[in-house]
């Protein structure tokens, strides 16, 4: 299994407060690592570090072999990192299916040139948006929806686009940020057969949650965050019975 | 009728100049006062072009529309590598430093300006003629405008205004747009520009200072900023209004600072009472306010994680 | 070029500098706390020249009536540009481009009033602009020079105490770090905007009252040169160091004073609207130590260079005019 994403000795801080201190992690491709901690521990923020939303104080992050911690952020995207938020963060005046078509690593749209001289390779490029989106659609259960603005979708639905709008992007690695987060039925499972089929088909996954039967149901393995930095990490059951950690996680430490 | 063409003349001028400046404004999300230089760099290379090296005013033309859009590279990209937010500052520094240089360099001709520019059209009845050339060339910008914000490109444009970091995270670049738009609003100031002295055939420093800015800000709040047809609207309507205030016979150390009071009490007015313009609104969409918080994500208080 | 010669350019340039200094900590002071870049500072600085005015030139007031009426005046319009302006835009979580138009907006509408009331000529304050002058060695020393060092100085220090030693000071910086985190103390976050525009007022009207005493003034001044480099102060100075921006503003003024040795008069203006480009290019997060760049944060509303917007996720509260 090749490594898709490395942090070397990644660390941060805002003011007098640690959000990350000296992070070693690797995502290999075709593995599911599970990112746990009580809340403040510094998961959000490490995905802010690897995705370029946040510039380390010091370490580096690796693509593949290239270091891109100090790389805008939407070329960290173009690298093949693809991301889901906290809060989702769909465009609300933008349909579900436009929501897919802004998505693709590669979007002609954004060129002027590209525009006015190349509108053949433009329409080439849109028809391959397009079957790539209804197929997405279609695997995410959201195909009648295509035409409906984001905001009108329900809760679970707005988690079903932001997964596939991060699909989108065809990388080689995923991160998603508490998708299970209010989320139960026929979307749960809907999401958990989706992340399993990208780790399947080889990417690099790292989930942030909460969840510990999904968790335990669907990670290789996981690593638990405190207060910035890594404690532990091995098997979820493992961490689960260190009493040390979910004391951190449910009781005395908690965060600041 | 002579006054009457001229009057349709300025209004399309200021069609194209409101237009290219909605597109920075309401769709790019830039607050720059600095468009009245593109108008002049427009304007001032075109006339001098054809006045020192005898290129005929028509290819004169399109050399000052480029060099506008050329100019505004120079602002967009060192101030956008930071934030938008320096890009206003910027433009500040930008407009009063390029006004103080054409009052002062003789090449311009100072604070007298340029006289005797070559004209584009010589016909009897000219101002008729241009002012139909204005209304069709004025109908074009804004078409060229709207098909610009519909499609692809438009695509892009709403997304980074919704959430610009999200926007990033796919993979598609906020400031590559943005100077994109920049460049495209300013090379069309710089194309009514060099129209209007081609065929005014007289420029000076006072038609592009402070006031114009404040001007063109109306005509786009008023009108309807991020609508196609708000800033046509706002144009005409700010156009038409001065030379109505005109007719009240005031002196003219009365009309120039009136004028500007009813401007920017309208701007105030509208910012106020109703950000969406005249012509913006929730069944159009538009106005100021879809650059809103509201409208964007913005992370909770406190740690959810 | 002689000794006496840089002397008295360094002497000039460090007087005049003097309301420069306070025009930028009164910006400064603004962007701290309120978190608005507040351009409409122009526009009060146009009321309360006006103010003075026509104290002096039409009421026939003497000094300190006449600044009395300044400071009502000033304090009345920098109080009703909070309540009326920015809070009505915060609590309507508008743009940031409503805040950027409605304070240079309004900046613009106080020039034209001023020039529809008062004419567009350039005004004084006083009758002459000249005050007398004795030397200090070779150089030229004017008892304006004196007033305007002494006038400056004990603002700065009053402000310098307010703020690190008085509880009202220490709140003013507790809403500028962290308005969410003060509100929770009970801490009034529209009680802090409220006194820091009204200080910014005293120092505005401190600054136009000494400009006014040395220099003509066209309504158009105060956006077109003074606030230019109140806003480069700023920036070099760094976001959120007031008194920093008020001595950058001093190295400012010095440096205009010296560039007649190198510039024509009729380009010096110029040279404003350069280092604006300057500041932007090179010194966007100021220049100053690392260690201090670590305390500004950037808040959801108006701009710190340093975009710390990610980290909220994670326990850091946001702030901005859009919160609450």
């Amino acid at each position: 299994m090749t490594s898709v994403v490395r942090c070397q000795d990644l660390s941060k801080r805002f003011g007098g407060i640690v959000v990350a201190d000296r992070i070693n992690l690797e995502l290999k491709g075709g593995e599911i690592v599970g990112l746990i901690g009580p809340n403040g521990a510094g998961k959000t923020s490490l995905f802010n570090l690897i995705c370029g939303v946040v510039q380390p104080d010091e370490g580096h992050v690796y693509v593949g072999s290239r270091r891109v911690e100090k790389l805008p952020i939407y070329q960290h995207a173009r690298l093949g990192l693809a991301r889901t938020w906290q809060h989702v963060r769909l465009f609300n005046s933008l349909t579900v299916m436009d929501n897919l078509l802004i998505a693709p690593r590669d979007y002609l749209g954004e060129s002027l040139l590209k525009l006015m001289f190349g509108l053949k390779r433009l329409s080439a490029a849109n028809h391959e948006a397009l079957d790539r989106a209804g197929a997405l659609l279609e695997r995410v259960g959201l195909a009648h929806k295509a035409a409906a603005h984001a905001f009108e979708l329900s809760y679970g639905q707005q988690k079903l686009l932001g997964i596939a709008r991060a699909l989108m992007n065809d990388g080689d690695c995923l991160l998603l940020d508490e998708p299970m987060a209010g989320v139960e039925g026929r979307t749960y499972d809907t999401i958990k057969a989706v992340v399993r089929t990208e780790a399947e088909r080889g990417k690099a996954i790292c989930v942030i949650e909460h969840n510990v039967a999904f968790v335990r149901d669907i990670c290789d393995h996981a690593v638990f965050m405190f207060n910035g930095s890594i404690m532990a990490s091995g098997s979820v059951d493992a961490l689960m019975a260190d009493r040390r950690l979910t004391d951190l996680y449910f009781g005395a430490g908690r965060g600041r | 009728m002579e006054y009457v063409y001229t009057i349709v003349i300025l209004s399309c001028v200021n069609v194209i100049l409101a237009s290219g400046f909605n597109l920075i404004l309401g769709y790019g999300g830039l607050v720059s006062i600095a468009h009245p230089i593109f108008y002049a760099i427009g304007g001032y290379v075109s006339a001098l072009v054809s006045m020192k090296l005898g290129v005929p005013p028509i290819f004169a033309v399109v050399i000052g529309t480029m060099a506008a859009a050329i100019a505004s590279v120079g602002l967009s990209v060192p101030s956008l590598r930071i934030s938008g937010d320096y890009l206003v500052i910027a433009s500040i520094g930008f407009q009063l430093g390029l006004v103080h240089i054409l009052n002062n360099l003789e090449l311009t001709g100072q604070a007298g300006g340029l006289s005797n520019i070559p004209s584009i059209i010589e016909l009897p009845g000219r101002t008729l003629v241009f002012s139909l050339i204005m209304i069709v060339v004025a109908g074009l910008c804004v078409l060229v405008i709207r098909k610009l914000v519909n499609g692809d490109f438009g695509r892009a444009i709403i997304a980074m205004r919704d959430d610009e970091e999200a926007f990033s995270a796919l993979g598609r670049n906020p400031i590559k747009l943005k100077v994109v738009l920049f460049a495209v609003g300013s090379g069309m100031a710089g194309f009514a520009g060099s129209l209007y002295a081609h065929f005014f055939l007289y420029l000076t420093p006072d038609d592009f200072g402070i006031f114009t800015s404040a001007a063109l800000l109306t005509m786009v709040v008023v009108g309807g900023a991020a609508t196609t047809w708000g800033p046509v609207a706002g144009a005409v309507l700010l156009t038409v209004l001065p030379e109505a205030i005109k007719f009240l016979d005031l002196p003219v150390s009365i009309m120039a600072p009136l004028q500007g009071v009813i401007f920017t009490l309208l701007v105030i007015f509208f910012l106020y009472a109703r950000p969406q313009g005249l012509l913006g609104g929730r069944r159009r969409g538009g106005g100021l306010e879809v650059w809103s918080s509201r409208g964007a994500y913005r992370s909770p208080d406190g740690g959810e994680t | 070029m002689t000794l006496d010669l840089i002397g008295q350019l360094a002497w000039t340039g460090f007087a005049t500098a003097t309301y420069y200094s306070l025009f930028a900590m009164a910006f400064a002071l603004v962007l701290k706390v309120n978190r608005v870049w507040d351009f409409a500072q122009a526009g009060t600085m146009v009321f309360a020249y006006f103010a003075l005015y026509v104290a002096y030139t039409e009421l026939g007031w003497s000094v300190v009536p006449g600044l009395l009426l300044g400071l009502v005046v000033t304090v009345a319009v920098a109080l009703m540009l909070e309540r009326f302006g920015f809070d009505v835009f915060r609590r309507r979580n508008s743009s940031i481009l409503t805040f950027f138009i409605f304070t240079i907006v309004f900046s613009q509408f106080a020039i034209y009033l001023a020039e529809l009331i008062f004419g567009t000529e350039p005004k004084t304050l006083t009758p002459t602009l000249i005050s007398p002058v004795f030397m200090v060695g070779k150089i030229v020393v004017s008892h304006w020079d004196l007033k305007a060092i002494a006038v400056t100085g004990i603002l700065a220090l009053a402000l310098y105490v307010f703020m690190r030693h008085t509880r009202e000071g220490e709140r003013l910086v507790a809403v500028a770090d962290n308005p969410d985190l003060a509100e929770a103390y009970g801490i009034s976050r529209k009680r802090a905007y409220a006194v820091s525009m009204a200080l910014s007022a005293v120092l505005l009207l401190a600054g136009i009252y000494l400009f006014g005493t040395k220099a003509a003034l066209f309504p158009s001044t105060p956006l077109n040169r003074l606030l230019v480099y109140a806003v480069i102060a700023t920036i070099l100075a760094g976001i959120g160091n007031v008194f920093a921006a008020g001595i950058a503003a001093v190295l400012l003024s010095l440096m205009q004073a010296f560039s007649i040795l190198v510039i024509g008069s009729k380009w010096q203006a110029l040279l404003a609207y350069i280092l604006i480009f300057v500041a932007i290019i090179f010194f966007p997060r100021g220049v100053v130590l690392p260690e201090r760049l670590s305390r500004l944060r950037r808040p959801a509303g108006p701009p710190s260079p340093d975009d710390d917007e990610g980290a909220a996720g994670e326990g850091i509260p946001a702030a901005g005019p859009g919160k609450r």
